[in-house]
């Protein structure tokens, strides 16, 4: 079972996000947290998941840029910079191919830049390839302190 | 000792207009004065030759008109001395020179001088606001497209995809004319992505810098009919790419410009059996001119002004889909390349577009 982990403030993108891997035959189970502060909270178990097993890491996080708090960005460049999250697979998934934007993930460590495409079908098929990709066809960055 | 007589030298001293006087170094007593001295210090030649000569230094300078040289618009004085020899005795030959004209020029000269750097001064920090507005100008308008970009796609995502979404839950119930309905949905959605995408590349083009660089625009405008021909594999387009064309342009922004006209070029010859598109170079304005010309729909030439602007259409969407946004950016791009674009057409007998990338 893949665990993703869905950093999105959009309900409707959560929902046709989560759709769309329903519809895939990835056996997944996909979190969502909806600002940056959560997102952080959670892959690094501080505040409100300060419970959870900081070495429970999600096989695959889909990042959005736009959101509330702590953005996307912010995300990404505090998670390069901790040993443990240092590896871990962040796709960004964004509404916009701003030039700017795609400088600025690939610059701070995202390993992928999707555009969110506007038809369904092409958003389902773009989540099917991601999900696909990233969880089955590469192989993933070895587990801090393990290799 | 004053020198009378035939003199020649004298009757020169005594008559010139210069008020002039001599007097001895070691005394400082008045050796002699001329009418033009005495006039101008207003007393007789005996009260002059009663003086004491350092007594007449500072009056000379007439203040009578008040002492701020600035404002002064009186009459100004200087006193000039140089040592002579007079008769064998050491002396000092003083004249009075009028420098009124002179000061008046200098005054005026130091006004224009303050003048100038106070306007300097002003001029800059003229172009100082200026920029800074400018400044603030082009980052809210990165800002706002910025924004375009981003949230003004989000909503659409939802209308497009819970259209979708609804014709899969609800599948067999939708009766054909509601299935329709959603499809409309759907597809309004997709153009207004269509469109901004359109607006973000007008606002990109002009707020990007150009870099110029040699680029094959025979290979660029291939390379795009090509990309065309993949995305419509049923329609069979004669065309024609003159070899060898070369341009000292941007090649991402001049890859929009020919990627603006190849497609309405294979967009207006869709009814054409036989459409042929071809792109060239003309000798035109000392320079070179490239052209796209096709043999589709063309337009109505009374319009052909109309055909660069913003959000303009010559055409029913519903006919020939588009944004009207596509020659705006193809007419900015070249402008911000010193160029210019025109066109050409007889409505039903096809177009040709033209466009220079220098000044």
């Amino acid at each position: 079972m893949y665990q993703i982990l869905l950093v999105e403030d959009n309900a409707d993108d959560v929902e046709l996000t989560l759709r769309a891997f329903r519809k895939s035959d990835l056996l997944n189970t996909v979190t969502v947290v909806r600002d940056g502060v959560e997102a952080l909270d959670y892959l690094l178990a501080t505040g409100e998941y300060a419970e959870r097993d900081a070495n429970a890491l999600p096989d695959l996080v889909l990042l959005d840029i736009k959101l509330p708090r702590v953005d996307g960005l912010q995300v990404l460049e505090r998670l390069r910079a901790n040993p443990r999250t240092r590896l871990l697979p962040v796709v960004v998934l964004t509404s916009s191919a701003e030039p700017r934007d795609l400088l600025t993930c690939y610059s701070l460590g995202a390993n992928s830049y999707v555009r969110k495409p506007i038809d369904f079908k092409q958003f389902s098929r773009a989540l099917q390839q991601i999900g696909s990709y990233w969880l089955q066809t590469n192989q993933a960055p070895p587990i801090p302190g393990t290799a | 000792m004053i020198v009378t007589g035939d003199d020649p030298f004298r009757a020169v001293f005594a008559s010139h207009p210069l008020p002039m006087w001599l007097y001895d170094r070691e005394t400082s007593t008045i050796l002699d004065v001329n009418d033009a001295a005495l006039a101008h210090y207003g007393c007789s030649r005996e009260e002059f030759l009663r003086k004491n000569a350092a007594s007449l230094a500072l009056p000379a300078v007439d203040r009578r008109h008040g002492t701020d040289a600035s404002t002064n618009d009186g009459p100004e004085f200087e006193l000039m001395s140089h040592p002579v020899d007079f008769d064998g005795r050491p002396a000092v030959f003083v004249s009075v020179r009028d420098v009124t004209a002179l000061r008046r020029v200098e005054h005026a000269l130091a006004r224009a001088e303050r003048d100038r750097r106070r306007m300097t001064v002003e001029f800059e920090e003229h172009v100082r606001e200026r920029t800074v507005q400018l400044q603030a100008a082009v980052s809210e308008l990165e800002a706002f497209s910025y924004s375009v970009s981003h949230d003004l796609r989000a909503p659409l995502r939802s209308i497009a995809g819970f259209s979708q979404a609804l014709i899969e839950d609800a599948g067999d119930a939708l009766s054909a004319d509601a299935y329709d309905d959603i499809s409309r949905i759907v597809a309004a959605a997709q153009r207004m992505d269509h469109l901004i995408n359109d607006l973000l590349t007008l606002s990109m083009v002009s707020r990007s810098g150009i870099t110029r660089e040699p680029v094959d625009i025979s290979d660029l405008a291939n390379r795009i009919l090509a990309e065309l021909g993949d995305l419509s594999m049923t329609r069979a387009v004669g065309m024609r790419v003159q070899p060898g064309m070369v341009a000292q342009c941007d090649p991402r922004l001049v890859r929009v410009v020919l990627e603006n006209l190849l497609t309405n070029a294979w967009k207006f010859t869709s009814r054409r059996e036989q459409a042929w598109i071809e792109v060239g170079e003309i000798s035109r304005d000392g320079g070179t001119a490239f052209f796209v010309r096709d043999n589709g729909v063309g337009f109505d030439p009374t319009f052909a002004d109309k055909l660069f602007g913003p959000f303009q259409r010559l055409h029913d969407a519903s006919e020939f889909p588009g944004t009207g946004i596509g020659l705006a950016t193809v007419r900015r791009i070249v402008q911000r390349h010193g160029g210019r674009v025109w066109a050409e057409s007889r409505l039903g007998q096809g177009a040709c577009f033209y466009f220079t990338l220098q000044s």
